[in-house]
């Protein structure tokens, strides 16, 4: 059986070429989910210090957890640009491509680690900046 | 984005009156052509579903006529595409430019997707050297079995679909 449908395999992939379902290539879903990670420390710096409830410590752990993830989809989304869809002469054009990507991705990690406002926005910035690049190239 | 037609967007060398012999001799299509393609991806569904197995003719000598599904290089990537041909040599296609009049050796394809194709309204006409063959005959899987109609809804008026903005 496998082998009669081995045999029957067409030998050539024809791409019915679709964009949205796929949606890799949009920097949307990346600024998204840095304004997360910002907004997760904003809401985590309300928590009261002192006496926490039941409550509050549970939205601590909800906070923690939602920034985190979405720290690891600003990695995802802005490396599946990079990869995917820069292509050489994007970078001709935007020498420091490589280096912004490299500096996202650290920047990512660090508000994965911290809790830190600063950090945060400084991704925001960041992916904010890359995504204008990106859509410069599609102009 | 806007496709602005130019004169590279043609098949360059096409002038009336000429054989049209896109990929070689028809000996040669019989010998070298793609007669059997693997479909992927979702532009072209409910008609076609990714991992449709489908016979193609890699002989045509002209555009087939619109409503006919298509394989060919698509323009800017060179991958193997499958699309409808929307609208052949010498119709009128309204894009946001204007009125873009098909040379002889141009169609324009898009998907039945039209929200999430990535087609002519992309990368504008293309040309009949970049036709691969006309997909015809769905061999797998069992349940779908079948020839792969001409969509009905497929006349002029749907080839004047407005392109993306």
């Amino acid at each position: 059986m496998s082998r009669a449908t081995g045999w029957l395999r067409p030998p050539t992939t024809a791409y019915a070429h679709c964009d949205v379902p796929c949606g890799i290539y949009d920097p949307h879903a990346a600024e998204l989910a840095a304004r997360t990670v910002a907004r997760m420390v904003e809401l985590i710096g309300q928590l009261p210090k002192e006496n926490p409830t039941e409550a509050d410590r549970a939205k601590l752990v909800r906070c923690i957890t939602v920034k985190e993830q979405h720290a690891e989809i600003v990695k995802h989304e802005i490396g599946v640009i990079w990869s995917d869809y820069f292509k050489p002469e994007h970078v001709e054009r935007y020498p420091d491509l490589h280096d912004r990507t490299w500096k996202i991705l650290k920047l990512a990690g660090k508000n994965k680690q911290n809790i830190d406002a600063a950090a945060a926005a400084e991704l925001e910035a960041a992916v904010k900046e890359y995504a204008d690049i990106f859509w410069s190239t599609k102009k | 984005m806007t496709f602005e037609p130019s004169d590279e967007s043609g098949a360059g060398g096409f002038s009336s009156g000429v054989s049209l012999s896109p990929i070689g001799a028809p000996w040669d299509r019989l010998r070298t052509g793609v007669w059997r393609v693997a479909v992927a991806e979702e532009s072209m569904a409910p008609a076609l579903a990714a991992g449709d197995w489908l016979l193609l003719d890699p002989t045509p000598a002209r555009w087939p006529r619109r409503g006919s599904v298509v394989v060919f290089h698509e323009p800017e990537s060179g991958i193997l595409a499958i699309k409808r041909v929307a609208a052949g040599p010498g119709d009128h296609v309204r894009i946001s430019a204007g009125i873009l009049h098909l040379s002889p050796d141009q169609a324009w394809l898009l998907g039945d997707n039209g929200a999430s194709s990535i087609d002519s309204r992309r990368y504008g006409p293309v040309g009949l050297d970049a036709l691969v063959g006309r997909a015809w005959f769905r061999y797998a899987p069992a349940s779908r079995i079948g020839l792969i109609p001409r969509g009905p809804q497929w006349g002029p008026l749907r080839a004047l679909a407005e392109p993306r903005a």
